[in-house]
């Protein structure tokens, strides 16, 4: 605040390079949460934590660099793949079993031929089935903490990155 | 009193009145023999005494009789499908090798316990959680319980779930980003 009406945000160097420090460790975190299926987590807690790193970035270098980072056409494309790519498997399995599996049953796919139904299972749920999930819920709480933050800037201050610094009316 | 509010005091009332019933009838923690965790009464029983039942359950077969009080009841009998019977202690389990694509394993359905009073032998029908933990890993694969279950055997639920958050992003764009609209 510095008490000077409308400077409300200001640089701060410390902040600054822990956060382009920090983003990465996070985002490789959020990612083996998601991905993997021997430890905890899945894709519900790995998309939650991939959006917190998205959060930490915008909330440090201002909105309009954040949505640099993640635009809106990007946000609305992740926004329902996952959901597809969930969907889609298991429509997949009717689909390639000629109507003989179930919904969902990942080891109906032809993929059971070249190893076994375990192991199908397997390797969809934790590389197709949780990254889907994980896809929606990332963009998902993106796309609301955007959303809640944005005030219109951009359309005003035509500069942009000079509208980060300045204050909104 | 108004008559709405003489309602819903007394839905209020029935509401508790059925919260202490249903904590009363959960069973105590840890049990291992409770309905949630282990099996689940199915009230069929027949009389131990009845001649050759027990010598027909030793070799490995089960009464008409059990069977087909089994399927009135309304679940898959035991003589419909491939199946068999082995001896625990305590009584007979009977593995159904169920109609299902891809779990060709017999699995375990029912129990046949004796009852210590009265002479029967009661019908248990195993709950889902002896599956799950008995055959998550051979059956998916995950070393990780949870996310199995998750994902394979809950996928129902968890696709309604992803579509849930879908919807509240999509709600919250439609009434946040107006861009000066309206």
């Amino acid at each position: 605040m510095n008490g000077k009406k409308g400077k409300i945000w200001e640089e701060n160097v410390i902040i600054e390079t822990i956060t382009r420090l920090m983003v990465p460790f996070i985002q490789i975190y959020a990612l083996y949460v998601m991905v993997g299926t021997e430890g905890a987590g899945g894709g519900f807690q790995g998309g939650v934590v991939f959006a917190a790193s998205i959060v930490l970035f915008t909330v440090t270098f201002g909105i309009s660099k954040g949505r640099k980072r993640l635009p809106e056409s990007w946000n609305a494309a992740l926004n329902s793949l996952g959901l597809y790519l969930y969907a889609g498997v298991g429509l997949l399995c009717i689909v390639l079993s000629l109507g003989a599996a179930q919904y969902l049953n990942y080891a109906a796919l032809p993929l059971s031929q070249i190893m076994s139904p375990a192991h199908t299972r397997a390797l969809m749920i934790s590389d197709v089935v949780e990254v889907g999930i994980g896809l929606t819920v990332m963009s998902i709480f993106a796309s609301i903490f955007f959303d809640l933050a944005w005030k219109g800037e951009g359309k005003k201050n035509k500069d942009k990155n000079k509208g980060d610094k300045e204050v909104q009316e | 009193m108004k008559p709405i509010s003489a309602m819903a005091l007394l839905f209020v009332v029935f509401l508790g009145a059925l919260f202490i019933y249903v904590s009363e009838d959960i069973p105590d923690f840890g049990d291992p023999y409770s309905p949630a965790n282990r099996y689940v009464n199915l009230h069929i029983s027949i009389d131990v005494g009845a001649d050759g039942l027990e010598d027909s359950l030793r070799a490995g077969v089960i009464p008409e009789e059990l069977s087909s009080r089994i399927k009135a009841r309304g679940f898959p009998s035991p003589s419909e499908t491939e199946y068999s019977v082995e001896e625990v202690e305590g009584g007979w389990d009977v593995l159904i090798a169920k109609e299902e694509l891809l779990y060709p394993e017999p699995e375990k359905y029912y129990f046949l316990k004796e009852e210590e009073e009265g002479n029967k032998l009661v019908v248990y029908r195993y709950s889902i959680p002896v599956r799950w933990e008995e055959k998550c890993e051979e059956e998916i694969g995950v070393p990780n319980m949870v996310t199995a279950g998750l994902a394979d055997y809950r996928g129902y639920d968890t696709l309604g779930e992803t579509t849930v958050i879908f919807t509240a992003g999509i709600a919250v764009i439609l009434l946040l980003r107006r861009r000066g609209k309206l």
